[in-house]
């Protein structure tokens, strides 16, 4: 069996290579078609994402084979081989196998522990299902991707906490309230993180978003984009009352939100928790605030550190799923070898003694009130009809594996005698 | 069979208290789970002891001051599975299980021993007064436990420390809303409990109340949570300075129950 991986990520080529690669792939033929055109191919599948472009197939030889897969990959980017060589990494067998483990297991994505990886691994696996380009060697491998990938989740916490600096604050306020529904959050001012921070909250189940805006106009067109409602810039501290979580980025040199704005905006009302999310630079809200009972005030350079230190955390769980899919690369190839001809051929016929075995015993009972020589001649013709019945397969088993090809040949036996536990 | 039941109870609340606090250093909530079903568990063993107890002594299993301790372990315990199971504060057992732990392990001194019931307590209002008295106290553990797990994670998130223990406990929101539930059921269940007694005590002893140091104490205690509950509902505190002073008039609470068992001789020597 030859596994043949080989592609390019984000650490090895530039986006402008990878881009070319995968838009010529697209647009222009069938990848997958293309790949099974290779005479020795066998099994072939084609991943591309933003970060990467590989191909993984299963054919009967290996050097050839490679050779043409490079060829394949040197036509579609377009790229004199020599700079395109650079990018590209090859793995074999165990190595391919355990790559694609790692890519599964979001272990080699930009952002490690994304959950995205997964659902477009399975995405190529199923193109090339319905293409009838797997069989037996590519559908076990990537079914074990996938049981790997969700060990490796359910196993570390590789995809626990946020790594982004509006995500984290969304964590936090859940740390915070518990449950977000209900709640009102105040978006002060305008600009990508806070509007990423809002979004993520409504998506958490915060029911109402306040936008106030020192231009107006700008405050209804977000209100408008949100399904929130726009309010009055210069009445801040009665804003703050109804207000939950305040998210705030303005452009202002000092600070907008004081102590005693939110001292006064506390007091007036039942709800007792504040949440401050200050993202602008120069500060927006006076540090001061922070001290207030329960007020919790957070800005841009503690948020980083919270997602500074998930990284860090992230980065020691890789070395728990790096655990996990050394041990699975080794149940796999615990399974490769198990397709070699003549294991196989011990293991039938364990399977097969161990049935005539077990059935002689159910009938001990009657067994019993025969004679001595009765008895021998009717397991002697147990034996012998079972012997009669796994004679072919076995002889067929072995002419076909002096073939080179024969390992589908081999799994497809083992599945049609059920040798194999899982 | 009884002493087996108790025996069983207590291993299982002690293995429950290691399992929450593996969980809480390995950080995994796999143990945690383990530990809330190995809980749950204990709890019907005590359960069972309880009910051995009644039907070998014919009355009330709740006399003396080893069946009110193990009484008060297994209402606390039966009041965390409930939030267990209404609200997503399993870690909350990493607080409670050790309190209940602690209970029994001094409950035990008492185990097996013939207890003499004076006739004071021989009628049936004392159950129902030793019960609504236990379970008032009960709910004012966890309500201090919510309390103290409140202001361990306030203080851990305004000084921006902490945070995969954190990550591990259950939110503000949910801690003040357990105290708030806690206080507002117990204070109740406490009161009819301190009334019951008291028409009791016009029975045995004459008059309603003796100003026993007893007495005394508990009526203090009972001022203060009232103090914590008007605070909490017509004042409207609440999270920081109502957690730390629910979990102070806890601590009043405990000295006042030390204090009048060794320092006075009183009338309430039952327990």
């Amino acid at each position: 069996m030859n596994l043949i991986l080989i592609g390019m990520n984000h650490k090895t080529a530039p986006l402008e290579i990878r881009e070319k690669l995968s838009l010529s792939c697209l647009n222009t033929v069938d990848p997958i078609a293309e790949m099974m055109n290779i005479p020795q191919v066998r099994e072939a599948m084609y991943l591309s994402t933003c970060n990467r472009v590989e191909v993984l197939a299963h054919a009967t030889e290996r050097e050839g084979v490679l050779e043409s897969l490079k060829g394949f990959i040197f036509f579609h980017g377009n790229l004199p081989p020599e700079e395109l060589e650079k990018c590209l990494y090859v793995y074999f067998d165990d190595e391919a196998v355990r790559h694609l483990f790692r890519v599964a297991s979001s272990l080699d994505s930009l952002v490690m522990g994304e959950p995205q990886i997964l659902g477009q691994v399975k995405d190529a696996y199923y193109r090339s299902v319905e293409q009838k380009a797997t069989g037996i060697i590519l559908n076990k491998v990537l079914h074990h991707a996938f049981r790997v990938a969700k060990r490796v989740r359910t196993e570390t916490a590789i995809a626990g906490n946020a790594v982004s600096v509006s995500y984290a604050a969304v964590k936090l306020a859940k740390k915070i309230f518990g449950d977000l529904r209900g709640k009102a959050v105040l978006l002060i001012g305008a600009g990508e993180m806070s509007e990423l921070t809002a979004r993520h909250l409504l998506n958490s189940g915060v029911s109402k978003i306040m936008i106030a805006n020192r231009t107006h106009a700008r405050a209804l067109q977000l209100a408008e984009e949100f399904n929130g409602t726009a309010l009055e810039f210069d009445h801040l501290g009665e804003s703050l009352r109804s207000a939950d979580i305040v998210i705030s980025s303005t452009g202002a040199p000092g600070y907008i939100i004081t102590r005693e704005m939110v001292d006064a905006a506390l007091h007036g009302r039942k709800k007792h928790t504040l949440f401050l999310i200050d993202i602008a630079v120069p500060r927006d809200v006076d540090p001061e605030v922070g001290d207030l009972d329960n007020v919790y005030l957070y800005n841009v350079d503690d948020l980083q550190e919270v997602v500074d230190e998930n990284m860090k955390n992230r980065r020691q769980e890789a070395q728990k799923a790096v655990a996990i899919i050394d041990e699975e690369v080794e149940k796999h190839r615990v399974w490769k070898n198990s397709l070699a001809a003549v294991p196989t051929i011990v293991s039938l016929r364990e399977k097969t003694e161990g049935i005539v075995k077990g059935e002689l015993e159910r009938c001990g009972p009657w067994l019993k009130t025969l004679g001595e020589k009765e008895r021998n001649n009717v397991e002697i013709l147990a034996n012998a009809i079972v012997n009669k019945i796994i004679h072919d397969p076995i002889i067929g088993l072995k002419e076909e594996s002096q073939d080179h090809g024969n390992t589908p040949y081999v799994a497809a036996f083992r599945r049609l005698f059920k040798l194999d536990d899982t | 069979m009884d002493v087996l039941f108790f025996k069983v109870a207590l291993a299982a609340y002690l293995m429950t208290t290691l399992g929450y606090v593996v969980s809480l250093l390995v950080k995994r909530v796999a143990a945690a789970k383990a530990s809330t079903w190995l809980f749950f568990f204990a709890f019907i063993i005590h359960a069972g002891y309880f009910g051995a107890r009644c039907i070998q002594t014919k009355q009330s299993p709740v006399l003396g001051m080893h069946d009110a301790l193990s009484f008060l372990a297994w209402i606390i315990a039966g009041i965390y599975l409930a939030f267990q199971l209404k609200t997503r504060t399993r870690i909350l057992g990493a607080f409670v299980s050790p309190v209940v732990s602690l209970l029994m392990i001094v409950a035990s001194v008492g185990l097996g021993a013939q207890v003499s019931i004076p006739a004071t307590v021989q009628g049936h209002l004392v159950p129902f007064h030793v019960a609504m008295s236990v379970a008032g106290e009960a709910l004012f553990v966890l309500a201090s436990c919510a309390g103290a797990m409140y202001l361990i994670q306030d203080g851990l998130i305004k000084r921006k420390k902490g945070r995969s223990f954190i990550m591990l406990l259950p939110s503000l929101g949910d801690l003040d809303k357990i105290n708030r539930i806690c206080l507002l059921w117990g204070f109740p269940l406490l009161t009819a409990g301190i009334l019951v007694g008291s028409i009791w005590a016009r029975t045995v002893w004459g008059s309603h109340w003796q100003w026993d140091p007893k007495q005394t104490w508990t009526l203090m205690v009972w001022i203060c949570y009232a103090l914590l509950l008007h605070q909490r509902l017509a004042i409207g505190w609440a999270g920081h300075k109502a957690a730390i002073l629910s979990v102070a008039v806890f601590i009043i609470f405990l000295v006042s129950f030390i204090v009048t068992n060794r320092l006075f001789t009183t009338l309430h020597s039952f327990i």
